[in-house]
């Protein structure tokens, strides 16, 4: 009955304790050259009568000698900073820049394109905190080794620059710049709204079919039309190419302008100087906005029901 | 449960007079012994508090007091909507601007130019209905027409018809089609300012559908023939436009005896007096188009009326939209089933001059029949567009038998008596031309430069026109378009700076 009390469960963990903590010591000691009497009893009772061991003190094996420190010394100096990972990396990379200064550097855009960790990411990677700002001056560096010249690139710069890139460099692979086609015909896509565009540009005299039906028939209100061919008209390109647009969705405006995107960028394969016209123009960058879904309880998008009274 | 209740007794009790049973209202089964009230609550009906009914605010509107004004008069909206306006006063005007005329329509130089209408003929292009409105004449100091390729080749034509070579009395039959303002219509009026010049007789039915929506009188036209149907009063009105349109007629006397008509044709009277005698009854106005009919292709005179007999002028026929006259028409049978528009014998008449069948020929003394379709106000007649093709392949030599030869798809609705109209068979008269589609698309890039020019010089275009200008103004018309490069054109542009 002593072990449903409460002190009587004490006593028996304490039991169990100790003689779990004697166990180990019982296995080590088949290495260690010890008599039978220095055993210790398989009870530790207080109670019983101690063994005491009688002679001097066994030699002093300093082959197994353990150097214990008295205080244990943390392994990285910034272990009491609260990011240490982050400053020893830091560190790290400063110490090599500075022992790599010197190299040449190439221009700023010129440098191969990294894909660093995202602040987001980095502080999975480390699990620290670190604040955007720092992180910036860690990448700031990161940028500096990155400029050296990639043909005398220290193997050191650069496995610590991979430690920061995320896997698999999405900048590394890169699509295959497009070309025209063995009859002379550029292919673009482009997308708006609920609208999607494939254009075959060809050169030739200004004619245009959209969906094998002329612009006319294709979009009656002019301004659909201007749209759909302003990247060729704001080049004065409209009369030198031929236009064969297959258009899918969405209403008039959205496939006018699906057209126009797909138009700009056919016409980038025929020209890609024309780029910095084109993005004057505004018909390189997409339109990524599309139709807000309906929420629930709203009437639409965002508008509320009719307040009513009770 | 059963009920213990026997209904069957119930029934068998003789049935107490009406006024005694007590009415069967749910009010008053709630509370039997208390009738009087309960009957005067159901009766007073809705005062009970609407605990359940949303009561939102609701504005009430007010009733607008009916509008005293008077409604235009009969006739008079429809006028409005009709009106045609020729001339603008504020247009410039242009100074070197040729007109048609005998040299000028044939001369292939003024391809892309403007040619406006002479003013004198410009009331008998009025009176058979050849401006519609919304075309954009009101824009201009005076009305003109683009010089185009087709319009050369037509022009050509009629000069030759009406010359004394080799094509003098031939008769050229043409189905005028194409997308949406591509100038069809104008086309038309091109010929028929052509023909005016040549002084040819001009007949003309402007809207088509005007005669299958039963809005004019039909009637059987005898007891023999109850299956077809005369319009009166669209033929006076076809007699009446051919009459104001073509003084000539009245220069051209009657060449044989005439039935049918209220009083015998003496010798002598003229053609023109001929028609307004139909003009005058609508009962009789079939019957003296029939006449006038065979007047104008009489090649000589019968006996007793050889006096003061004259060679007939060629013809002009156009009909635009006739998509219209091949389906059902609105009117109704006597056994209120709908009409055939080609039962109406007005437009039979005309479409019979597609195929005048083994040695006829639709107009004896030469001319040309031009009929076109509408993009814009026209039924989905799938048959009709079938027959155009078939027109197409047997104008570029196709034969019937041949696996490339359009058929009508198996699986849908044909119309045969479509077909038919347009499938001439027998060898048709030496000097008639086969039917011939003409299909009309843009302008090319000279005629819209031309035609842009003409905008600028009337002052309504404020444009350095450049080679560059025009052609992306050809191609944002659908790659020229007319009805299309006359919106652009006449698009204002407000200058900012």
């Amino acid at each position: 009955m002593a072990w449903q009390t409460s002190n009587g469960l004490v006593h028996a963990v304490h039991a169990v304790r100790r003689t779990a903590q004697l166990r180990p010591l019982s296995v080590l000691s088949a290495s260690t050259p010890l008599t039978l009497q220095q055993r210790q009893p398989a009870r530790g009772y207080a109670t019983e009568g101690s063994q005491q061991k009688s002679g001097a003190a066994p030699e002093i094996d300093f082959s197994t000698f353990k150097n214990t420190p008295s205080r244990i010394v943390p392994v990285s100096p910034a272990y009491f900073s609260g990011s240490p990972k982050f400053i020893d990396h830091i560190l790290n990379l400063e110490h090599i820049l500075a022992k790599y200064a010197s190299l040449p550097t190439v221009a700023p855009g010129t440098a191969p394109r990294m894909a660093w960790f995202k602040l987001l990411q980095f502080r999975e990677v480390v699990g620290e905190p670190v604040p955007t700002k720092k992180y910036k001056s860690l990448l700031a560096i990161l940028q500096r080794l990155n400029r050296i010249e990639p043909k005398l690139m220290p193997d050191e710069v650069q496995n610590a620059m991979n430690v920061f890139l995320r896997p698999g460099n999405p900048y590394a692979f890169k699509p295959v710049p497009a070309t025209l086609d063995e009859r002379g015909v550029a292919r673009g896509k482009g997308k708006r709204k609920a609208a999607s565009a494939v254009v075959h540009l060809v050169e030739g005299e200004g004619e245009v079919r959209v969906n094998g039906q002329t612009l006319v028939e294709a979009f009656p209100r002019i301004h659909d039309r201007e749209s759909a061919t302003w990247a060729l008209r704001s080049t004065q390109r409209l009369d030198k190419y031929n236009v064969w647009a297959s258009v899918q969705g969405g209403g008039h405006t959205g496939q006018a302008e699906a057209v126009t995107l797909a138009v700009a960028r056919a016409l980038m394969v025929h020209e890609p100087a024309l780029k910095p016209a084109l993005r004057k123009a505004g018909v390189i960058t997409v339109d990524a906005r599309r139709v807000e879904r309906k929420k629930p309880g709203h009437v639409k998008a965002r508008k509320m029901p009719t307040w009513v009274k009770r | 449960m059963v009920s213990s209740f026997c209904w069957g007794c119930l029934t068998r009790l003789p049935s107490a007079p009406r006024a005694l049973l007590p009415p069967t209202l749910t009010a008053q089964r709630v509370a039997a012994f208390h009738t009087s009230t309960a009957l005067l609550a159901a009766k007073k009906g809705a005062s009970a508090p609407k605990y359940r009914q949303g009561t939102s605010m609701t504005m009430k509107k007010k009733k607008r007091p009916a509008e005293r004004t008077r409604p235009p008069a009969v006739g008079e909206r429809k006028a409005l909507r009709k009106r045609i306006v020729l001339s603008n006063p504020n247009a410039l005007e242009i100074p070197d601007m040729k007109e048609v005329s005998n040299e000028t329509m044939v001369d292939s130089r003024l391809r892309g130019s403007v040619l406006g209408l002479p003013v004198p003929m410009l009331d008998q292009l009025r009176a058979v209905q050849a401006f519609q409105p919304k075309q954009g004449w009101s824009i201009f100091r005076r009305p003109g027409t683009v010089v185009r390729r087709e319009t050369l080749e037509i022009a050509r034509l009629i000069d030759g018809i009406s010359g004394e070579g080799e094509e003098k009395g031939k008769v050229v039959k043409k189905i005028v089609s194409g997308a949406r303002a591509t100038g069809k219509t104008v086309h038309l009026l091109q010929a028929m300012s052509m023909a005016f010049t040549k002084e040819w007789v001009v007949i003309t039915v402007p809207d088509s559908q005007e005669l299958v929506t039963a809005t004019t009188a039909y009637a059987p036209l005898s007891d023999e023939n109850p299956n077809v149907y005369v319009q009166p009063e669209a033929t006076a009105a076809l007699l009446s436009r051919t009459v104001t349109a073509n003084p000539v007629l009245s220069k051209l006397k009657v060449s044989r005896e005439h039935t049918g008509l209220k009083a015998p044709v003496p010798a002598g009277t003229t053609l023109e007096d001929l028609a307004k005698m139909g003009i005058k009854d609508p009962a009789v106005s079939w019957n003296a188009f029939q006449a006038l009919w065979a007047e104008l292709g009489a090649k000589s005179a019968a006996p007793g009326f050889e006096k003061g007999f004259q060679p007939r002028p060629p013809m002009l026929v156009t009909v635009d939209g006739i998509a219209h006259w091949m389906k059902e028409s609105k009117y109704n049978n006597v056994d209120v089933q709908p009409i055939h528009a080609h039962d109406l014998l007005f437009v039979r008449h005309f479409l019979s001059l597609l195929k005048p069948g083994t040695g006829q020929s639709s107009l004896p003394n030469g001319g040309m029949l031009l009929y076109a379709t509408s993009a814009s106000n026209s039924p989905t007649i799938p048959t009709l567009d079938v027959a155009l093709k078939q027109v197409a392949a047997r104008q570029a030599g196709v034969r019937p038998s041949a696996p490339e030869f359009p058929h009508p798809d198996l699986y849908a609705k044909t119309d045969q008596r479509v077909l038919d109209a347009f499938d001439s068979y027998g060898l048709p008269a030496p000097k008639e031309g086969t039917l011939e589609l003409q299909t009309l698309a843009g302008l090319t890039r000279e005629e819209a430069r031309g035609y842009l020019e003409y905008f600028a010089h009337s002052g309504l275009l404020r444009e350095n026109l450049t080679d560059e200008w025009i052609g992306e103004k050809w191609s944002l018309a659908g790659g020229g378009v007319i009805g299309e490069l006359e919106r652009i054109g006449r698009r204002l542009r407000v200058n900012t700076a």
